[in-house]
């Protein structure tokens, strides 16, 4: 009897609020995560990939990572434990209008209901979180947020309560009607969102060492018969929460691996140390059902491709791992930025650089290195060794 | 309270131009934002081209501690 091939760990990355042609919009990178899942055996990649607001995909071969952890991860901080579920707390801006908040609650107890996810408790800040929108000189989205202290209280007090994964919900400016929101719902923008939802959900992360990820609540927008089909995820209900609920529900548990990965006495990880008291090696709350010792960890070692836009790797994670050895993958998948391996000097500097034209043929590299095929044979011409 | 008042911390967008030394990209970058604050979120948004030493132009955020 033929024995599997066992998985090639790797890392999806397409950072958020560039404007990438291909998951760029409303989880429109999902069907690259399932093809990768499938070539792979194991897939880490972030919300941004998976979250397509009422619509998700939930594959035990995707491994849920929010920003913050995928960028540890890569630099040998972090290590990953799968668990079969986690207890999402939700932390609601005190911002929210009481039916927008009562309409994220019955969200909730839908997945409870049809999905039987674990969420609760629920808490809402003691202040609004301001959260305001900005774009950068490059035209990449960035966010702010008036009161990250707020945010940071909630999240300490939904630990304490014995959250294992905190999803947040923050009430983000409705901004209908703007040239930025109408490029985006025709397909030619950039999700203006996307960058403040990532600082939201990195600050977290970052405080607490749990598994995080975010959901705008916003007004409904008026009908747009002309809508980009990438951006029509987040027209189909009252919330961006079920996508989020169901990634954080099975995303892994983050465990602390400084000490035993290659980078001893690297950038400490801050929030995640500070909870680590009587529960060495775990950087916050362990997830529920999870088979203990023998659980194997996905550790960063592991790691053994990461596929990024080809305009798009000047972030931490990919550089952190390309740094270290590991195969990157460049795939054209147009964005604001061109931020290519050949400016960075990657090859120059060791790295090993495969491109792809398309994700399918990044499939078919990641397909390859997991079988053991130098992807330099599938090639045409073949130089000659001599 | 407003975000710029003693006990809240602050969330501060930062573009940062750097010229790219010898060696491994990352601790360069992380030694470049590290007076401006606890980095969380960043990324090199443009390589200007054939400049020598090549020069990189970061956007980020950064968070800085609250003031007593």
């Amino acid at each position: 009897m033929a024995v599997a091939t066992p998985p090639l760990v790797t890392m999806l990355v397409i950072p958020t609020g560039i404007g990438c042609e291909q998951g760029g919009y409303a989880g429109d990178g999902l069907p690259v995560a399932r093809l990768l899942a499938a070539a792979s055996g194991s897939l880490i990649t972030h919300p941004n990939v998976m979250n397509a607001a009422a619509l998700y995909w939930s594959d035990s071969r995707i491994h849920y990572v929010e920003g913050w952890a995928l960028d540890r991860f890569s630099a040998c901080q972090l290590a990953l434990r799968p668990v079969r579920r986690q207890r999402v707390g939700l932390l609601l801006d005190a911002a929210i209008e009481p039916e927008l908040k009562a309409r994220h609650l019955q969200a909730a107890d839908a997945c409870r209901a049809a999905l039987g996810l674990t969420i609760g408790p629920v808490l809402s800040t003691d202040a609004p979180l301001g959260v305001s929108l900005h774009r950068g000189p490059s035209g990449a989205s960035w966010g702010r947020l008036e009161r990250p202290d707020a945010l940071l209280r909630a999240g300490e007090r939904l630990r304490a309560a014995g959250a294992t994964a905190i999803a947040v919900v923050a009430r983000f400016p409705d901004d209908a009607g703007s040239p930025a929101l109408e490029a985006y719902r025709a397909g030619s923008g950039v999700d203006a969102l996307a960058g403040a939802e990532a600082v939201i959900s990195h600050l977290l992360g970052d405080h607490l060492g749990i598994p995080c990820a975010h959901a705008p609540a916003l007004s409904p927008l008026p009908l747009d018969p002309g809508l980009d089909p990438r951006a029509a995820g987040e027209e189909l209900g009252h919330t961006f929460l079920p996508c989020v609920l169901v990634g954080l529900s099975r995303a892994p548990d983050l465990m602390d691996w400084r000490l035993a990965g290659p980078r001893v006495g690297a950038v400490p990880v801050e929030g995640a140390a500070a909870t680590t008291a009587g529960n060495p090696g775990l950087a916050g709350n362990p997830g529920l059902d999870c088979a203990g010792a023998d659980t194997p960890l996905i550790t960063p070692q592991a790691l053994a491709a990461v596929v990024a836009p080809a305009g798009a790797l000047g972030g931490a994670a990919v550089l952190a791992a390309a740094e270290r050895g590991v195969p990157l993958i460049t795939v054209v998948n147009p964005c604001l930025l061109n931020v290519t391996a050949a400016a960075l000097g990657l090859e120059a500097a060791g790295c090993t650089v495969l491109p792809a034209r398309s994700y399918s043929e990044a499939a078919g590299l990641v397909l390859a290195l997991r079988e053991g095929l130098n992807p330099e044979s599938l090639l045409r011409p073949l130089v000659s060794l001599s | 309270m407003t975000a710029d008042q003693p006990g809240v911390p602050l969330l501060l967008p930062l573009e940062l131009q750097l010229e790219r030394g010898p060696g491994p990209l990352l601790p360069q970058i992380e030694a470049a934002l590290a007076p401006h604050g606890r980095p969380l979120r960043w990324a090199i948004t443009a390589v200007e081209a054939g400049s020598e030493p090549v020069l990189l132009t970061l956007e980020a955020v950064v968070l800085q501690a609250a003031r007593p």
